[in-house]
């Protein structure tokens, strides 16, 4: 008797454990953006977000993709990883996000696409050509539509060695993960082609504490400067350079911020290169610029195309296109699969193609020269000035 | 009743039907007046019922007394044992929540779940001071609970300190947390605003250019020594700030709290180096936001609320804290010690009680069965002695002696147990249990015995006066029957012997025939010489001239003799005939004198002849030895004829009988001899035939007894040749050997007996 009533003493009134299901809303999907919107690099950022809402705009204009609505839901992490993280967990947990796209940078991706990565979000075109994202085997959920940096620092040293023949080219970077990538491809294209590094000068992210560095620079006599870094030390720079009479070949990689960068030069960008990724956003004779020039005008008719903005409607262009071969009912394994099935994908004169191991869409650069109005052109090749 | 006399009066038979009383004239006084003491059937069936009544009733009580105890522990149980046992059991359950509390106080990582856990614990010690108290006011655990409250107070002061120093703990992490980021802040740009002034600084003095619009400075002015100073002071603020950030962290990581004086000190040399380096920068690189930070540094690091001091505080208190765990560990080991033992005698308690219970219903179960055992053995055993063998068997054999005496036997005495118990004299040495005996037995049943005893007597008595009577009536009765039966035997056996006689004659047919025949054909031959010689005398007549009379005369002589001749042979006929008449008459024969060598020898031929008419074949050598000399005597002729002949015959046909078994060589003879021999006359008759079996020889002369074939005899031949024998005084021996000879001796009296006497006389007379 004495062992029931213990037993029944003992018994535990389990409360029932309902799982919460994360998916996205029956009528729309939700997009997630953590970018630098306020900061330095908000440019990016911004430019980025832009592109991505002129590109839902355009579909949703037109019904939605299967019936679906398109949203966006952009977070700031003022291109500091720990807020990349914070939102980029936010995103997946709280808002639901059918996938996270249009990231600005490479340490913020570095530190927030293994959250999206385990959480098995798809994480679509980052606006940043470091190599680890190019990992398709470690990274499946990564969907890349840039041409990567170590693609950049090779078209760079392309031109320079082929169409100028400089064999003098040193590095300026910025002393970060995105720094070290730059600096990483160049060394590996110079490499390819017999020559080293005849300086690396770095100077602290955030600062424009380029002098020192622009001396050394100077006192190795480079011939050809490739700049990866930000816009603002880039420009300073620059001028710096402008001021002490030394005029080397200057070439800045893609994320420097083409606007921000010809602004900040003004007079002194003239003979600046710049790589781009994406095509020349005001050559409107390719249907997809022109397309891109009508969907930004539909949201903003006061906002000017731009490479970064043309890179957002990019992204957008290629989620939709990856949702609308997900089928009607898409997941995000469908999402991604349907994209490495597709084949070629042209977005309108813009190629992309996806494979097995490859999570990298568009394998082009594009040169760019800011002229002597302050403006950018595009060229193919590097000549004199 | 034979070996007792008969009694005078009933009351007297009663008296003396017990023979100890006999023996014991003292007790044959009034039993009324001295034995008024009697236990009856009804005094025993109502003390039986009774005893049945009180053994019920005793079950009932023990019942009851067993289901009382079983429902006092049970209750015990309900109302004591088992809400103490979950009380206790709570009790040990919040105990364990109390004790819980400390660590998760400790271990609490932020501010809410702090709270939380104080809220909770506060819920807890108020809920476990009702279960002590509910517990105090159910039973006496005073020492028990006393000590575990004394416990739980100490553990709830071990608790108020944790509480308290954690809160304030978690107080200062919130606090160092703050600073964290503001220090991040703070290092950041610092680091901007360093960096950037050292480029700055280092370029001039390279360059001589501190603005792009500027002309370059000459080398004299921009390396100048207070330029080179400002450059090398401003190297040192840089590396003091990093140095003091660098040792902020360090702080903030640190876990033993005697390593925090050391870094203070280093931390408060870093800052007195940077302050320093900064007042000796110029105006121009002295500005708000680069001293501002610096300051901020400063007090970050040791304001009086700085990271140090929080730092130091906290890590003070986590030492606290977990010297006052430990406290309460050993603190909340004893309580838990204490609860254990109490659940454990509270457990044992209501153990108890429920084995107590149990025990109870068991030990009333078994005296149930063991009473009910004993009241169906008592039943069966006052039912087997008292109901059958006392009552039932008593009345039973009442009943069959009833029974019996209903039937008319009166000749066996009333048997029924205890009917021959008497009161015990006094003093007599086994008087006790003698007394006992007799209340046992001394009952109505007893009562009827003795009555129906006293009635069989008087009864039997009247039968056997009766009886007599009744016997002598019998025996006329008898007699005249007697009578009647030998005169039916006696006309049976007239019919017999009638019958024997009518069979022997037809046995002599045969040889009568022969014997008639022959003086027959001398009659007949005799006859016809007659008639010739008539004819020769006509013949002789009717020659006139001649008449020759003397030879007439020859032929009448001739004549005359032939004719005696006839006479002669036809007697002889006429007395076979006349001797077959009397032989076979049913009259009985008179006694006369008779010639029985005669006799003899003419059965003997008769028989023969009367055998060889049934089988021709057969034949026999016959010697004779008869004494001429015999005298005739006194018999009744036609009887021992028939004796003769039925030796005679049997001979005869033993022999047949063994000539048809045996071969040629086989020659029978059959001798016949008479002589005198003292005053008896003795004839044989032997033959060498089959004999007489050994095993009927001594039976031969009873009736129906006989060896020849059905039908050949009667078997009453020998049986009337003894009979007739023995009436005339004589008597017949047998000499035989089986398979070779039968010699039958008849011996007759010369003197014949008195009946033929006396029947001779009549005849004269």
């Amino acid at each position: 008797m004495t062992m029931r009533m213990i037993l029944l003493l003992l018994v535990v009134v389990a409360t029932p454990w309902v799982p919460a299901r994360a998916e996205f809303d029956q009528q729309t999907i939700v997009f997630g953006q953590s970018a630098a919107l306020t900061g330095p690099a908000r440019e990016l950022g911004i430019g980025m977000r832009l592109g991505l809402l002129a590109a839902f705009a355009e579909v949703n204009q037109e019904g939605g993709i299967h019936e679906y609505q398109l949203r966006l839901e952009s977070l700031d992490d003022r291109y500091e990883p720990e807020a990349a993280i914070d939102n980029t967990r936010a995103l997946i947990e709280q808002h639901k996000v059918f996938a996270l796209i249009g990231a600005v940078g490479t340490p913020t991706s570095k530190s927030a696409q293994p959250v999206a990565t385990e959480a098995g979000v798809p994480y679509i075109a980052p606006f940043t050509g470091a190599e680890f994202l190019r990992d398709a085997k470690m990274r499946p959920n990564v969907v890349n539509v840039r041409a990567s940096y170590y693609q950049e620092t090779e078209e760079m040293v392309v031109r320079l060695h082929e169409d100028l023949g400089i064999n003098r080219i040193s590095i300026f970077y910025q002393n970060d993960s995105f720094g070290q990538a730059g600096l990483n491809g160049l060394r590996r294209a110079v490499n390819r082609h017999g020559l080293n590094l005849i300086e690396e000068v770095y100077y602290t992210r955030n600062t424009e504490a380029v002098k020192i560095a622009l001396l050394d620079l100077r006192r190795a006599n480079a011939e050809a400067v490739v700049i990866v870094g930000a816009y603002k030390p880039a420009a300073t720079m620059i001028r710096w350079a402008r001021r002490l009479n030394f005029n080397p070949y200057f070439i800045n990689i893609s994320f420097i911020g083409s606007a921000a960068l010809a602004k900040a030069l003004g007079a002194d960008g003239t003979g600046v290169y710049v790589t781009q990724v994406v095509p020349f956003p005001l050559d409107a004779s390719l249907p997809i610029v022109a397309q891109y020039q009508k969907a930004l005008k539909a949201i903003d008719g006061n906002s000017k195309p731009s490479f970064v903005s043309l890179e957002g409607y990019l992204a957008g262009r290629i989620a939709i296109e990856g949702l609308r071969l997900a089928g009607p009912a898409p997941t995000r394994e469908h999402f991604l699969q349907a994209l490495v099935r597709a084949g070629d994908i042209d977005l309108g004169g813009f190629h992309l193609r996806y494979g097995v191991n490859d999570n990298q869409g568009s394998d082009r650069v594009y040169l760019t020269r800011i002229n002597k109005r302050g403006q950018f052109q595009s060229v193919e090749t590097m000549s004199a000035p | 009743m034979n070996e007792s006399p008969p009694p005078e009066s009933p009351q007297d038979l009663t008296e003396s039907s017990a023979s100890e009383r006999q023996a014991h004239p003292v007790a044959t006084k009034d039993p009324k007046t001295e034995y008024n003491f009697r236990i009856g059937i009804g005094a025993r069936l109502y003390f039986l019922l009774f005893g049945a009544v009180v053994l019920m009733g005793g079950a009932t009580l023990l019942a009851y007394f067993t289901f009382n105890e079983t429902l006092r522990h049970e209750i015990r149980l309900a109302e004591y044992s088992m809400p103490n046992l979950i009380n206790s059991v709570d009790l040990a359950r919040k105990s364990a929540i109390a004790v819980n509390g400390a660590f998760r106080l400790v271990s609490a990582s932020s501010q809410e779940e702090h709270a939380a856990v104080v809220e909770t614990m506060a819920q807890e010690t108020v809920s476990l001071e009702n279960s002590i108290l509910e517990l105090e006011a159910r039973s006496a655990f005073g020492q028990q609970t006393q000590l575990i409250r004394s416990h739980l107070e100490e553990l709830g002061k071990h608790l108020d300190v944790i509480k308290q120093s954690s809160a304030r703990r978690l107080e200062i992490g919130q606090a160092l947390h703050v600073f964290i980021d503001e220090l991040g802040e703070t290092t950041r740009r610092l680091e901007r605003l360093l960096v950037q002034a050292i480029d700055d600084q280092a370029f001039y003095l390279i360059s001589g250019l501190r603005q792009l619009d500027d002309k370059a400075h000459p080398i004299k002015k921009r390396a100048s020594e207070d330029e080179l100073t400002a450059y090398r002071n401003l190297i040192t603020v840089n590396q003091s700030a990093n140095l003091a950030v660098l040792l902020l962290d360090e702080v903030l990581v640190l876990a033993d709290r005697q390593f925090l004086p050391p870094l203070e000190e280093r931390f408060q040399s870093a800052v007195r180096h940077f302050i320093h380096a900064y007042a000796k920068l110029p105006d121009s690189m002295q500005h708000d936001l680069l001293e501002e930070n610096l300051m901020r540094l400063d007090e970050i690091g040791q304001g009086p609320e700085g990271v140090i001091k929080l730092r130091q505080e906290a890590l003070f208190r986590l030492e606290q804290e977990q010297d006052t765990l430990a406290k309460a560990r050993t603190t909340s080991e004893a309580l838990m010690s204490e609860v254990n033992n109490l659940v454990a005698h509270i457990n044992e308690e209501a153990i108890q009680s429920s084995t107590a219970s149990r025990a109870a219903a068991q030990t009333g179960i078994l005296l149930l069965i063991l009473l009910n055992v004993f009241g169906t053995v008592g039943a069966f055993v006052l039912g087997s002695l008292f109901v059958r063998r006392y009552l039932v068997r008593r009345l039973v054999r009442l009943a069959s002696a009833m029974r019996e005496m209903a039937k008319g036997d009166l000749e066996v005495p009333v048997q029924v147990e205890g009917a021959d118990t008497a009161m015990p004299v006094k003093g007599s040495p086994d008087y006790l249990i003698r007394n006992i005996w007799y209340l046992i037995w001394n009952d109505e049943v007893t009562d009827m015995a003795k009555a129906l005893e006293v009635f069989r007597r008087y009864a039997h008595e009247v039968q056997r006066l009766n009886l007599v009577e009744q016997l002598a009536k019998e025996l006329d009765a008898k007699n005249e029957n007697l009578e009647n039966a030998l005169e039916n035997l006696k006309n049976a056996q007239d019919q017999v012997v009638a019958e024997q006689k009518l069979a022997s004659l037809g046995q002599l047919t045969a040889g009568v025939a022969h014997e008639i025949k022959n003086p027959l054909n001398f009659v007949s031959n005799f006859a016809k010489v007659s008639i010739e010689l008539a004819d020769e005398i006509e013949e002789l007549m009717k020659q006139q001239e001649n008449l020759d009379l003397e030879e007439i005369r020859s032929i009448l002589d001739e004549l005359r003799i032939s004719l005696g001749k006839v006479k002669e042979h036809g007697e002889r006929a006429d007395n076979i005939v006349r001797s077959m008449l009397e032989h076979s008459r049913s009259k009985e024969g008179e006694w006369r004198k008779t010639n029985l060598n005669a006799l003899l020898k003419q059965y003997v031929v008769l028989s023969f002849h009367a055998l060889r008419a049934e089988d021709y074949t057969f034949n026999a050598e016959m010697k004779e030895e008869l004494d001429p000399n015999l005298e005739e005597i006194v018999v009744i002729p036609q009887d021992i004829s028939r004796v003769f002949l039925n030796l005679a015959t049997n001979a005869f046909q033993a022999l047949s009988e063994k000539q048809k078994k045996t071969d040629g060589n086989y020659e029978p003879e059959l001798s016949i001899s008479s002589r005198q021999v003292g005053d008896h006359v003795e004839f044989s008759i032997r033959d060498n035939g089959t004999g007489i079996p050994e095993d009927i020889r001594h039976k031969i002369f009873e009736p129906f007894v006989t060896t020849k074939e059905p039908g050949k005899g009667t078997g009453l031949g020998l049986s009337l040749t003894s009979d007739i024998l023995v009436r005339h005084g004589g008597s017949i021996q047998v000499d035989t050997e089986e398979g070779h000879y039968t010699e039958m001796r008849v011996l007759l009296p010369l003197e014949p007996p008195a009946e033929a006497v006396s029947s001779m006389e009549n005849r004269t007379k």
